[in-house]
C-alpha cells in the first residue's frame, strides 16, 4: 500500500442537534436490526402469556372471558420492562466492544446518545406491543377501545417505556459488565409485574402490598392502559378511590409522566457523568 | 497559535492514584508530536484529558485555541481520536462507520459522499468498505479507524498507541500510513507509543513521560545528540558506583554516564570507542563490553533508570 497523502479541507462547522440525533437513532436501529434477539426475545414470554397462560388460567379458574383481555394488557406490562432492559444491555455492549468511546469524543452533547437510544427503544417497544395486541385480537381477545381510549393507552405506554428505558440506562451506566446487569433484571423488570395488578387486581394482594403496588409506576400504567383499551376503571379506582375515571386517569398519567421525566433526566446525568472519568 | 497547549495538567484518580503530575507542552500546527513512555506512564490519561473523556484535576489544555474543560464541544469538533483498543461498530459496514463519524462531526452529506470513497481508496479500503467492519483483519480495522478519524478534517489527530497488538507486517504497513499523515501541512498529530522506533521515525518532537511527568522534550535527534555519537556499554561484576567513579577519574565517562543493575552505559564525548574500550580494559572493569550508537531507550534509561522495553 502506498503512503497516504490527502489534502485536508477546511474544518467542519458545528453540527445542529437534530442531525446528530437522527444519525444516532439510525445507528442504534441498524445495530438492533442486526441483533435479532433484541427484537424478538422480549416478545416470546408475553406472547406465551397472552396465548397460553391466560386461556389456561381462564379454564382453570372458570373466570369470565374478560380475564383474557385483563391479562393481555397485563402482558404489555411485562413486555415493556423486558424490552427496555434488553435495550439497556446493548448500551453495555456498545461501551465494551462497540463504538461508544468514539461517540463520546463527538462534538455533540452526550445526552443525545441517550435520547437516540431511547427513540429506538420506543419504536421497537411500539412494534412489539402492536404485535402483541394484534396477536391477542387474532386469538379472539376483545378490546373496547375508543379514540380517546387509545390515546390514554398510547400515552401510558409511551411514558412508561420512557421511564423504564431511563432506568435501564441508569443501570447500564452503573454496572460494568453484562453479567451483573442481567443479574439485576428480574428484580427490576419482573418482580414489580407480580405486584402491579398484571394478573389480578391489586386489591387481591395483602393490604400492605396493595399500598406498595400503588407506588409502582407499572400499577398506574396498567390501570391506565386498561382504562384506555377495556374501558375498565377498576384498576384506577383501586389506586385512587375516586369516582371520576377521567380525573383518576389524569392523576395516573401525571405519575407516569413524572416517572418518565425523572428517570430520563437521571439517566442523561448518569450517562454523561459516567462518560467522563 | 499552537494546535495543542497543555499547562500544568494533572490527573489524580479517585483513590489517590496520580496518573499525570503537572505536565506542560505545546505542539505547533502541522507538527507530529510523540508522547513516549511505558504502560502506566500517563500517556493515555493525557490523551483522555485532551479528548474530554477524562476530567483534569488541575491545569488546562487547549486544542486549536479551545479550552477542553470550558469549550469541550469546540475542542471535540476540531479533533479526532484513534483509540488504543478497536472501536468500531462491527456489524455495520466500513462505509457506515465513516458516514456516522461524518454526520456527527457536521460534514455535509454531499461532501462526505465524495470524501469517503477518496479516503477509503487512500487507505486501501476501497474493496472492503461495504463489508461489515467485523470481518476486517486487525490492520484493515486500524486503517478504517484512521480513515474515520480523518473524515471530519480534524486539526488535531490523536493516535493512542495505534500499533499495539498488531503483527509486525501489519504494524510496518500501518507505520507507512501514519508516516503519510505527515504530508498534511494542516494536520497536527499527537502520537502516544512505547515503541522507540515509531517515535524516532514519525515524530518531529518527542516528550518522554515517566510516572506522570515529562522528563525530556526535544527532537529525537537532539535527545540522541545529548548522548554523543557513540556509547560504550559494559557489565561489571563488582560495585557499579565504584566502576563509574573509576571511569570518571580516568576521563572516559562524563556526568551523563549511568548504571542500571550491573550494566554501565558510557556516552562518548571526545573519545573514540576503541580508546574508551582500551581504557576500560586497563581499569580491569569489563565483564562484557560493546560499542554502539545511542537510542531513545538510552535517553529514557538515563532519565528514569528503567528501560522502555522492560517497563512496557
Amino acid at each position: 500500500m502506498s503512503t497516504a497523502e490527502i489534502a485536508i479541507p477546511a474544518p467542519t462547522r458545528r453540527p445542529r442537534a437534530l442531525g446528530p440525533l437522527a444519525t444516532l437513532a439510525r445507528r442504534r436501529f441498524q445495530l438492533t436490526a442486526r441483533t435479532p434477539r433484541e427484537l424478538f426475545v422480549p416478545l416470546l414470554t408475553p406472547i406465551m402469556f397472552a396465548l397460553v397462560i391466560a386461556p389456561a388460567l381462564k379454564t382453570a379458574l372458570h373466570t369470565s372471558a374478560s380475564y383474557e383481555s385483563f391479562v393481555a394488557i397485563g402482558t404489555v406490562g411485562l413486555l415493556i420492562p423486558l424490552n427496555t432492559m434488553f435495550s439497556g444491555l446493548s448500551v453495555i455492549v456498545d461501551r465494551i466492544s462497540g463504538a461508544q468511546p468514539e461517540l463520546l469524543t463527538a462534538p455533540i452533547p452526550r445526552g443525545l446518545l441517550v435520547i437516540g437510544n431511547l427513540l429506538v427503544a420506543l419504536a421497537i417497544t411500539a412494534l412489539q406491543v402492536g404485535v402483541l395486541i394484534a396477536v391477542a385480537v387474532a386469538r379472539g381477545i376483545h378490546f373496547h377501545a375508543t379514540g380517546t381510549g387509545v390515546l390514554w393507552f398510547v400515552a401510558a405506554g409511551v411514558l412508561f417505556t420512557v421511564g423504564m428505558y431511563g432506568l435501564a440506562e441508569i443501570l447500564a451506566g452503573r454496572v460494568p459488565r453484562q453479567e451483573e446487569y442481567i443479574a439485576r433484571v428480574p428484580a427490576i423488570a419482573i418482580l414489580p409485574w407480580f405486584l402491579a395488578g398484571a394478573l389480578f387486581p391489586i386489591i387481591a394482594l395483602p393490604s400492605f402490598l396493595t399500598w406498595v403496588a400503588k407506588f409502582l409506576p407499572l400499577t398506574h400504567g396498567l390501570a391506565l392502559m386498561r382504562y384506555g383499551l377495556l374501558q375498565d376503571s377498576t384498576g384506577l379506582h383501586a389506586i385512587w378511590g375516586l369516582s371520576d375515571p377521567t380525573a383518576m386517569a389524569a392523576l395516573s398519567l401525571a405519575v407516569i409522566g413524572g416517572f418518565a421525566l425523572l428517570l430520563t433526566a437521571a439517566s442523561i446525568r448518569v450517562f454523561s457523568r459516567s462518560a467522563v472519568r | 497559535m499552537n494546535a495543542i497547549e497543555v499547562t500544568k495538567l494533572s490527573k489524580t484518580y479517585p483513590g489517590g492514584v496520580a496518573a499525570v503530575k503537572g505536565i506542560d507542552f505545546a505542539v505547533a500546527a502541522g507538527e507530529v508530536f510523540g508522547l513516549l513512555g511505558p504502560n502506566g506512564a500517563g500517556k493515555s490519561t493525557t490523551v483522555g484529558m485532551l479528548t474530554t473523556t477524562i476530567e483534569p484535576s488541575s491545569g488546562s489544555a487547549r486544542l486549536a485555541g479551545f479550552d477542553v474543560a470550558e469549550e469541550p464541544l469546540d475542542a471535540r469538533r476540531v479533533s479526532s481520536v484513534v483509540f488504543q483498543d478497536p472501536v468500531v461498530d462491527r456489524s455495520l459496514t466500513g462505509r457506515r462507520n465513516l458516514e456516522i463519524h461524518a454526520r456527527l462531526w457536521g460534514v455535509e452529506p454531499r461532501e462526505a459522499e465524495g470524501w469517503i470513497p477518496e479516503l477509503a481508496a487512500t487507505f486501501g479500503l476501497a474493496d472492503l468498505v461495504d463489508r461489515p467492519a467485523g470481518t476486517y483483519s486487525g490492520g484493515q480495522r486500524r486503517r478504517l479507524e484512521i480513515a474515520r478519524a480523518l473524515v471530519s478534517h480534524p486539526r488535531v489527530l490523536f493516535l493512542d498507541e495505534p500499533t499495539v497488538g498488531l503483527d509486525p507486517r501489519i504494524r510496518a504497513e500501518l507505520l507507512e500510513v501514519i508516516a503519510g499523515l505527515r504530508s498534511r501541512s494542516e494536520l497536527t498529530v499527537l502520537l502516544t507509543t512505547h515503541y522507540l522506533e515509531e517515535a524516532e521515525r514519525l515524530c518531529d518532537r518527542v516528550a518522554i513521560i515517566h510516572a506522570g511527568r515529562i522528563v525530556a522534550l526535544d527532537t529525537p535527534a537532539a535527545l540522541l545528540a545529548g548522548l554523543g555519537r557513540q556509547l560504550v556499554e559494559l557489565r561489571v561484576d563488582g560495585s557499579v558506583s565504584s566502576a563509574l567513579a573509576a571511569l570518571r577519574d580516568r576521563g572516559v565517562a562524563g556526568e551523563d554516564a549511568f548504571a542500571v543493575g550491573s550494566r554501565v552505559t558510557v556516552p562518548l564525548h571526545g573519545h573514540s570507542s576503541s580508546e574508551a574500550i582500551a581504557a576500560i580494559h586497563d581499569l580491569g572493569l569489563a565483564g562484557a563490553i560493546s560499542a554502539r550508537e545511542p537510542t531513545l531507550d538510552d535517553v529514557y534509561l538515563r532519565l528514569t533508570g528503567d528501560s522502555l522495553a522492560a517497563a512496557a
